[in-house]
């Protein structure tokens, strides 16, 4: 990026990011430093995207003019703690309204993918048009700034995520890769494609380490772009640490924010692991599609009962402190680590095993590495397996599929496994789709075409307004569980104010785990700024480029066509309330009706004009 | 007075998971935090008798206190 003032907020235009543009049909690239328009378009990620994205009216994600926008963030490849983010964007193949448009989407990822491509000199990668034939695409950094190739990919075409890193790397010293996975080549039927992000321990390792930007099936339009990798080579730049940026990420390690994530061995919580011992409590595990049974199941997958049979390992990104990454391997006879199996997150975690009848961690780790390794979004995936699991419990006497059922570990694998080979739409492409063709939609866990994440919805009213899917586009997730709130003014507060915030991670190239609980609104963002770039810019600015940014996504769902009514849970927790869950009922019908009374109360003057 | 003390993930690390413990009346959470010496840092989440409360709650005879640590997401 060019920087020509120390003022973004009030003289955007007078900052420059580089933008190269190719068209996939003829070859043709193109490079121009642009202006940034706005703070949004500064801070970078979605919210510059997305406002790319509003010029252009799509119809079908998989049309020549749909563009796949690669970009980072303002801090990605600095010297800031967890700053590795890239951004990739477009409208979605697997989110969509009842109207049969697609939704602009965007989907990120950590491992040191991110970096690399910054230190390219490149800020933005537009791919239009499709290529006739499978490419890759290589960007390197020269004296004369960046350069972009196109190689052929047919020996790459057929491998799975993690192999084609491996065959990669080969090629390529100091570089680092983002790549699809089968399930992105087979586009037609498999919507839920993801990115998978090379990571250092990858690399040195040769074990499946990959990070992933899956949601939203961007993996899938890179595929249909014939895009099987990008391959960014650069020399590392970090600068020397400052004495404010030492400050911060020392802050993100010992402070609040990372805490509960840091490995247990360094008096850390764990991971997100621990969510299950917590929501455990509350009985608001998801167990067999989201239907929580009052039990004492999920405990067989709290990690002092995975321990004693699996290695685990914290393991993190580049010189991440936070640690983020459980990764569990097979024991040895002697304690000593056997093969690496996944990493233990807790969303795939739990979607791949209590939410789908699995309680053996080994056999959710195989099912998490096969989805991965495929190149599918383990949500997407988890969910609308569940789904087909919970359709097939219902109707003994006419199952779908391969008649798999909950707990069914082999039969599950094997609807894994057709998933990522493109040869079980019913699957790739996800749950709306499907619980539409059976007439039976009630219980299917999406909002708005994209499935949730593995907090039950009854804690979670605010996915309604979730833009980019699940809980990590609105931050409401804990407002019930952690913070008791049950009244509709902390509820209407939560989604309207300070939880909508979250997404700021998604512009700058953080993760949210640099400070979850209050966003990138902060000093701690501010001081990083001034450090790192010489820019002036204050908490207000920041929070007000952030909230434009959201608001842009929430208006740009509306012109793809969803009606307000698409903005809802799925329809099982009013219908049927889950008496296990123990928490006060936020999701009854009364009290979804207020609330959405109130919000689009809210929103929806601030929505007007947005795209004038 | 008695109060049923759970201790939920990390928390149980070294202590228990729940028992029930003698404490003089007036007792309040965070006296219950303090003597425990749980980790500040992971502080998340107090239900007395189910219902969420604070560290400032006064706790009485036959109370259920349950001890989380935070849950934030990922
Ligand atoms: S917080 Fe986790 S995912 Fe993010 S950079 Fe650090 S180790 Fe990687």
């Amino acid at each position: 990026m060019k920087f020509q003032t120390t003022d973004p907020a009030a003289n955007p235009t007078a900052i420059l990011y580089k933008r190269c543009t190719i068209d996939l049909r003829s070859g043709d690239m193109s490079f121009a430093d642009i202006p940034c328009r706005n703070l949004e378009d500064v801070l970078g990620g979605f919210g510059r995207s997305f406002q790319d994205l509003a010029e252009r009216e799509i119809e079908n994600a998989y049309c020549e003019e749909n563009p796949l926008i690669v970009n980072t963030g303002l801090l990605t490849g600095s010297s800031v703690m967890t700053g590795m983010r890239t951004y990739f964007s477009g409208y979605s193949p697997i989110k969509g309204s009842k109207a049969g448009l697609p939704a602009a989407m965007w989907s990120t990822g950590s491992g040191r993918f991110g970096a690399k491509f910054k230190w390219t000199g490149l800020d933005e990668l537009i791919f239009e048009n499709r290529s006739e034939k499978p490419v890759y695409v290589v960007i390197t950094e020269t004296d004369a700034g960046p350069q972009v190739a196109l190689k052929p990919a047919e020996h790459l075409f057929g491998l799975s995520t993690h192999d084609k890193i491996m065959a990669l790397q080969k090629g390529y010293a100091d570089a680092h890769f983002a790549v699809i996975g089968q399930a992105g080549e087979n586009w037609q039927n498999n919507y839920m494609g993801a990115v998978a992000l090379s990571t250092e321990n990858q690399l040195k390792e040769h074990e499946d380490k990959s990070r992933f930007a899956g949601r939203g099936g961007m993996g899938s339009l890179m595929g249909y772009k014939n895009i099987l990798a990008l391959v960014a080579q650069s020399s590392d730049k970090f600068k020397p640490l400052s004495e404010a940026i030492k400050q911060v990420n020392l802050n993100v390690i010992k402070g609040g924010g990372s805490a509960r994530i840091q490995p247990l061995s360094r008096g850390g919580g764990g991971g997100t692991w621990a969510a299950y011992d917590v929501l455990q409590e509350f009985h608001a595990v998801p167990v067999n599609n989201f239907r929580p049974q009052g039990n004492d199941i999920p405990e067989q997958l709290f990690r002092e009962n995975v321990e004693k049979e699996y290695n685990i390992k914290s393991q993190a990104c580049y010189r991440c402190g936070i640690t983020c990454h459980n990764n569990i391997s097979e024991k040895n006879a002697d304690g000593s680590k056997g093969e690496f199996l996944a990493k233990f997150d807790y969303e795939p975690l739990n979607l791949f095993s209590t939410n789908i009848g699995i309680h053996d961690a080994g056999q959710a780790a195989r099912l998490i590495q096969l989805g991965d390794n495929y190149g599918m979004d383990a949500i997407s995936l988890g969910v609308t397996i569940s789904y087909a699991l919970s359709y097939n419990e219902r109707h003994p006497e006419k199952t779908i599929l391969n008649g798999a059922t909950f707990g069914d570990y082999e039969k599950i694998r094997e609807l894994i496994i057709q998933a990522g080979e493109g040869t079980l739409p019913e699957i790739g492409q996800g749950s709306m789709r499907l619980s539409q063709r059976l007439n039976e939609t009630s219980y299917a866990y999406h909002v708005k075409g994209l499935e949730i994440a593995a907090y039950q919805p009854e804690t979670n009213p605010g996915y309604i307004w979730a833009i980019a899917g699940g809980h990590m586009s609105m931050g409401t997730y804990g407002l019930l569980t952690r913070e008791g709130k049950s009244d509709l003014e902390s509820w209407v507060r939560g989604i309207t104010e300070d939880k909508l915030h979250i997404v700021g991670f998604d512009m700058i190239g953080l993760c949210k785990f640099f400070d979850i609980t209050k966003g990138i609104g902060t000093q701690m963002v501010v001081d990083c700024l001034k450090s790192e770039l010489d820019l002036d810019v204050s908490t207000d600015d920041i929070r007000a480029a952030v909230r434009r940014a959201f608001l842009r996504g929430l208006a740009l769902e509306l012109r793809q066509g969803y009606t307000k009514a698409e903005f809802c849970l799925p329809a099982e927790v009013s219908e049927n309330p889950n008496q296990n869950i123990k928490l006060p009922n936020i999701t009854s019908r009364e009290f979804i009706e207020k609330l959405e009374k109130r919000v689009w109360e809210i929103f929806e003057p601030e929505l007007e004009g947005l795209f004038d | 007075m008695v109060v049923n003390v759970k201790l939920v993930g990390l928390f149980q690390t070294g202590r228990f998971k729940q028992k029930d413990r003698e404490y003089p009346a007036g007792i309040k959470v965070q006296d219950v935090i303090n003597e425990l010496k749980l980790p500040q840092q992971h502080f998340g989440i107090v239900l007395v008798n189910g219902v969420h409360a604070d560290i400032d709650t006064v706790l009485t005879e036959g109370d259920h206190l349950v001890i989380m640590p935070i849950v934030d997401g990922g």
